[in-house]
């Protein structure tokens, strides 16, 4: 009985060996192990194996059926590991992947006023906003710009028949803003569109966009304007950048400073662009605020406060290295594309 | 304005300072340096030379060939090509190894076989002037073989941008008081240019316009000789690119850009009787020295005799009075005009010159005579006669400065410098001009800039410099307000756009009236009154013109897939005559759905529904149900122009770009475009969402095909399914769309559609047949009620 076990078992793992498929195996399984398989019949001879032999007879026939069980079971899994591999034959993984719909761009301009406007937030300001269609008292009067300012004209400015103006620059929403507080501080970044009566060329649109930044309270000082723009500028331009505040003059402001940033051009030397306005915010706006409002929030005696406001446009030039204004209004895709993240 | 360096050092000795710094000591100072030119020669080798002979160039007819004399002992010789020389004219030699202005170095040559040995120059090739006409002929008096740079030194002109609140800056004086200031370097002797005698109650001037005009003065000055101006007025014109004309007018010149004081001669021959300061009558026509007329009204000033007006005041003088060579007798005016009025009438007669320049920015009022004087002085040197020996003054010196009172405690606090001393800021506003007296600042007349204590704050600021200033940093929470909430709703819808391949585009928001047919949406938009061009007239009602124009660029570049979308303004034009402004965000897509690949080389085109996916699939929109509902009239360049609804909310509007207008911008597939509410896109996303307990029994669906007319819109099949009341049907979804335009496997009027229906219970797993039962009610109820034959 033992040779016969034996055979069987070497029959069985050949046939196991030779296998193909699982249907093969299944047939193997059943003709040795299954309820009339031949190991199985063996086993029924266990009765007529003599005492002193059962236990010798017993083992082998485990044996050979747990050597047939596991080599079914390792042949399995060497034809599912074999299917497996040839599922995966022949792809090509260096092949483009699939487009889908593609993706898109945010417009450079888009992108920089979101780092701008982050930076920002971080310091602290929240977003204010006001509309384009502007009155002159919001755009010049409480500006501290009077009536016979250069800016004040239709060769510069845009007017509506109806004697309002397209804004000039985004301060009216300084004027906006602190109109309508129920407290201090403000602390305001407002991001919007401008507009000049500018041919549009190389380096003038006649809309653009800036960014308007305004903190007033009962204590800021120079210091604080110096430190929030150095910082925001390093954000934007690295950490190592030098900035440096020019005296300069804007109606709505005093003292008033011109920025600029040192940036290095690809081989040429490093020079000072400028970049942004800025100033502490003249009294004569704060009493004009409170003229307009009826009550003294923003006396002129206590109430300090900065005010800036920068090219967004002009940013994204320098930025991007982009030579032409016009390819921001244009949205040339080949442009855009350039500006993917 | 261009200033000399040259000039500026007779009134300070700025020879420490190299020329960058004292482009950094300007520009720290609040006066912007646009430009920096270096002018004339550096080398000595450039030296004063006589022409003692010249013969004709035997070989050229235009050379000469001349021997002249450098000093050196030995003649030389040189062939030159000018004309305008004459045996013993003295002129400017170039020897062999100077380097000219423009780095052209001289040396021995031959020219056309006769040996020249230096080069005689002109102005221009010494970098003086523009003057190229022939050679620069000297002074006679010149000292032969002296170094030309010694006679004309070597200038630099820096181009300043002096902002307006800094008229005194304006002329060389106040910049050297100016530089002054900065620098401790002292000026070179205080000039005193009063005027020995004045006569205040003359009947030669009448004042009747003392608003406009405060202070008027006028020199009579008789006997005169109108020439040219000596080389060295000529040259101080020049040198800041002033064209000389002629003596008395070059000294006027003089005085203005030496002293920032415009004055007027008159051709007092050419006067009739005395002088009247007046306003213009209404119509008054004036012809000016520019040659042109101008027609004047009653705000404007004019200087007039007793006929007509001579000069717009400030302004400009008149050509029938102005001064020329035969003149012989002047009047010399010198006089304060109010700014405001001299701005207005050179606005609006859109005529400005350096004189208007500085009157409407505010000249210094205390100045008026002693500029009245030294031009006097320079008119007696130069063109001789003789003066009245006293000054009509009529009206009175304004006084435009005040005493301020600063609280240094409050300048230290502005300017976050708690270092600053009151000795620091006293030595600081001192060194400006101003005095101290009583605890009160004194300012200068020319500082009339300086009325509030926060002006003196400014300027001390300007002198420390922001370096100064500590870097402090104050980060204040203030709570986010609903632009913020708008702005971070409109970034996520322009990622999500960019996530489904869209381009975004930003355009500008002036349009043309022709664009204005492309509108979606209705409105009009507000045109402005002063367009520059007309390309650019109107403020948009709508993103969609800008969306088409920018296909249109694209198309024209070859693009064949275009997916674009801008969020932006709109502005609309109320009946009551004002505007509504508005945040919008417009889409545009047309060609192939996805970029080509291997995978797919030409993609099928875009239709509506990818354009429907689009919209339905925004932030914002994910749990809204969309109607669109077609506008009983679409737009002329629309087809199926559909407002897209959400219950009682309008969204926007979607349509296909008309065919013929597609076309017109050779558009290669169909376009789709849609414009929606920013505002509206918001309402859709309100508030964090709230859980919903998932099913715990499983569902079982059970599909329905049927036939319907092919116009059956997708939408009625929807709302019948929306409607039904079976208590275990919870959910319908499209999943077959079929027509056959041929009417081979079903009729062209009908369609085939499938949809898939899911019932679950709450409560327990669905038997079976308790879902049959109720899809069979629901089958029943649908043929009923629609023209729908399931097909069973």
């Amino acid at each position: 009985m033992l040779t016969q076990l034996d055979s069987l078992k070497t029959e069985a793992l050949a046939a196991l060996a030779a296998a193909q498929d699982e249907t093969t195996l299944e047939a193997v399984r059943v003709n040795f192990l299954g309820k009339k398989g031949s190991v199985t019949a063996l086993s029924q001879n266990m009765r007529d194996v003599p005492v002193d032999q059962k236990k010798e007879v017993g083992a082998k026939l485990n044996d050979v059926r747990t050597a047939i069980t596991d080599s079914i079971e390792s042949k399995k899994l060497a034809l599912q590991a074999a299917l497996d591999a040839k599922a995966v034959e022949g792809i090509d993984i260096t092949l483009p992947g699939r487009p889908g719909t593609g993706n898109g761009a945010l417009h450079p301009l888009t992108q920089i006023r979101d780092v701008a406007i982050r930076t920002l937030r971080r310091l602290g300001f929240i977003l204010a906003e006001g509309p384009e269609i502007e009155t002159e008292f919001h755009c010049f009067d409480a500006l501290n710009t009077p009536a016979d300012h250069p800016a004040r004209n239709e060769k510069d400015t845009f007017y509506l028949p109806d004697g309002r103006l397209l804004r000039t620059h985004t301060s009216s929403v300084q004027i906006r803003t602190m109109e309508a507080a129920k407290s201090l501080p403000i602390r305001i970044i407002a991001p919007g569109a401008a507009y000049r009566r500018d041919e549009i060329d190389a380096t003038h649109l006649s809309v653009f966009n800036q960014l308007e930044g305004l903190y007033v309270s009962n204590d800021v000082s120079l210091a604080d304007l110096k430190g929030t723009l150095e910082a925001f500028f390093r954000e934007i331009f690295g950490p190592g950048t030098a900035v440096r505040f020019r005296p300069h003059f804007f109606p709505f402001t005093e003292p008033s400073f011109e920025i600029d940033v040192k940036l290095e051009a690809k081989g040429k030397d490093a020079r000072w662009i400028e970049i942004a306005g800025c100033g502490m915010v003249d009294p004569a706006v704060f009493e004009a605020i409170n003229k307009a409002r009826g009550d003294t929030l923003f006396d002129p005696e206590t109430t300090t406060g900065f005010a800036f406001g920068l090219g967004l446009d002009r940013l994204a030039m320098i930025l991007h290295s982009i030579t032409d204004i016009r390819h921001l209004i244009e949205n040339d895709v080949r442009f855009l594309q350039q500006f993917a993240a | 304005m261009q200033v000399s360096l040259s000039w500026l050092s007779t009134h300070l000795d700025l020879s420490s300072y190299t020329v960058p710094q004292l482009s950094d000591l300007l520009t720290f100072a609040g006066v912007e340096v646009e430009g920096i030119e270096e002018r004339g020669v550096t080398t000595d080798k450039v030296v004063v030379a006589q022409i003692d002979s010249f013969v004709q160039h035997p070989n050229a007819d235009k050379l000469s060939v001349c021997q002249v004399n450098d000093g050196s002992g030995t003649a030389r010789q040189i062939v030159c090509g000018a004309k305008n020389f004459k045996a013993g004219d003295k002129v400017p030699l170039a020897l062999p190894g100077a380097v000219l202005p423009g780095g052209f170095t001289i040396k021995e040559g031959k020219l056309r076989d006769v040996a020249s040995l230096g080069m005689m120059c002109s102005g221009k090739e010494l970098g003086l002037g523009d003057d190229h006409s022939g050679l620069l002929i000297m002074a006679a008096d010149s000292p032969i073989g002296t170094p030309f740079n010694q006679l004309n030194p070597a200038d630099v002109l820096f181009d300043l941008e002096i902002t307006p609140n800094r008229p005194d800056l304006l002329s060389h004086l106040g910049l050297a008081r100016e530089l002054s200031a900065l620098t401790g370097i002292p000026l070179k002797g205080q000039r005193d240019y009063t005027a020995t005698k004045t006569k205040t109650d003359s009947s030669d001037i009448k004042l009747e316009a003392k608003d406009a005009c405060p202070l008027y003065t006028a020199r009579l000055i008789k006997g005169v000789k109108v020439g040219p101006s000596p080389e060295w007025l000529r040259r101080r014109l020049e040198s800041i690119g002033l064209r000389p004309i002629n003596s008395i007018v070059d000294i006027t010149n003089y005085v203005m850009m030496e002293m920032g004081q415009s004055l007027h001669c008159f051709d007092l021959d050419k006067l009739n009787g005395s002088i009247v300061v007046r306003q213009a009558t209404d119509g008054e026509k004036f012809l000016a020295l520019d040659s042109q007329t101008y027609t004047l009204q009653t705000d404007d000033l004019v200087i007039a005799d007793q006929k007509r007006a001579v000069a717009i005041a400030g302004v400009m003088g008149g050509e029938e009075t102005g001064v020329t060579e035969v003149t012989t007798n002047v009047l010399l005016e010198a006089a304060w005009f109010t700014p405001s009025n001299i701005r207005r009438t050179s606005r609006r007669l859109g005529l400005s010159s350096d004189s208007s320049y500085r009157f409407e920015r505010g000249i210094d009022p205390q100045q008026v005579q002693g500029a009245s004087e030294l031009a006097t002085r320079l008119i007696l040197e130069i063109a001789g006669g003789t003066a009245d020996d006293v000054l009509l003054v009529a009206g009175e010196t304004p006084v435009l400065t005040s005493e301020i009172t600063l609280d240094d405690d409050r300048a230290r606090k502005l300017l976050g410098t708690a270092d600053l001393s009151s000795d620091e800021i006293r030595s600081i506003l001192t060194k400006l001009g101003l005095t101290l007296e009583n605890g009160r600042w004194t300012v200068p007349s020319y500082r009339a800039d300086l009325q509030r204590p926060v002006d003196l704050i400014e300027e001390i600021a300007r002198v420390i410099g922001l370096d100064r200033v500590p870097s402090k940093m104050t980060a204040v929470a203030v709570p986010s307000d609903a632009t913020d909430r708008a702005y971070d709703f409109a970034m996520t819808i322009r990622q999500a756009l960019v996530n489904r391949g869209c381009f975004e585009a930003q355009t500008l928001r002036l349009v043309a009236e022709a664009q204005l047919a492309d509108t979606l949406g209705g409105g009009t938009g507000v045109a402005v009154k002063n367009p520059l061009s007309e390309d650019h007239t109107t403020l948009r009602p709508s993103i969609i013109p800008g969306l088409i124009a920018t296909a249109a660029l694209n198309i024209r570049q070859g693009a064949d897939r275009l997916r674009f979308f801008e969020l932006g303004r709109v502005f609309l034009k109320l009946p009551n005559g004002g505007s509504r402004e508005e945040e919008r965000l417009a889409i545009l897509i047309s060609g192939p759905v996805s970029p080509s690949s291997w995978h797919a080389r030409t993609p099928q085109p875009a239709d509506i529904n990818e354009l429907m996916g689009i919209i339905q699939n925004l932030p914002g929109l994910s749990r809204v149900s969309i109607e669109p509902k077609a506008v009983k009239e679409s737009p002329a360049n629309f087809l199926l122009t559909s407002e897209l609804r959400a219950g009682n909310r309008n969204l926007g509007w979607i349509a296909q770009l008309h065919p013929s207008r597609a076309r017109d911008i050779s558009a290669r597939h169909p376009v789709y475009v849609a414009e929606l509410l920013l505002s509206a896109l918001r309402q859709g996303s309100t508030g964090p969402a709230k859980f919903e307990e998932l099913p715990r029994f499983p569902g079982m669906t059970r599909d329905v095909a049927m036939e319907v007319p092919a116009d059956l819109p997708h939408a009625k099949v929807a709302a019948f399914f929306a409607t039904q009341k079976e208590p275990l049907f919870i959910a319908s979804e499209v999943f077959d769309v079929f027509t056959d335009p041929t009417g081979q496997k079903i009729p062209s009027d009908r369609k085939s559609i499938a949809w898939t229906l899911t019932y679950r219970s709450p409560e327990k797993t669905l038997e079976t047949a308790e879902v049959d039962a109720a899809h069979q009610r629901i089958l029943a109820a649908l043929e009923k009620a629609l023209p729908a034959t399931v097909r069973r």
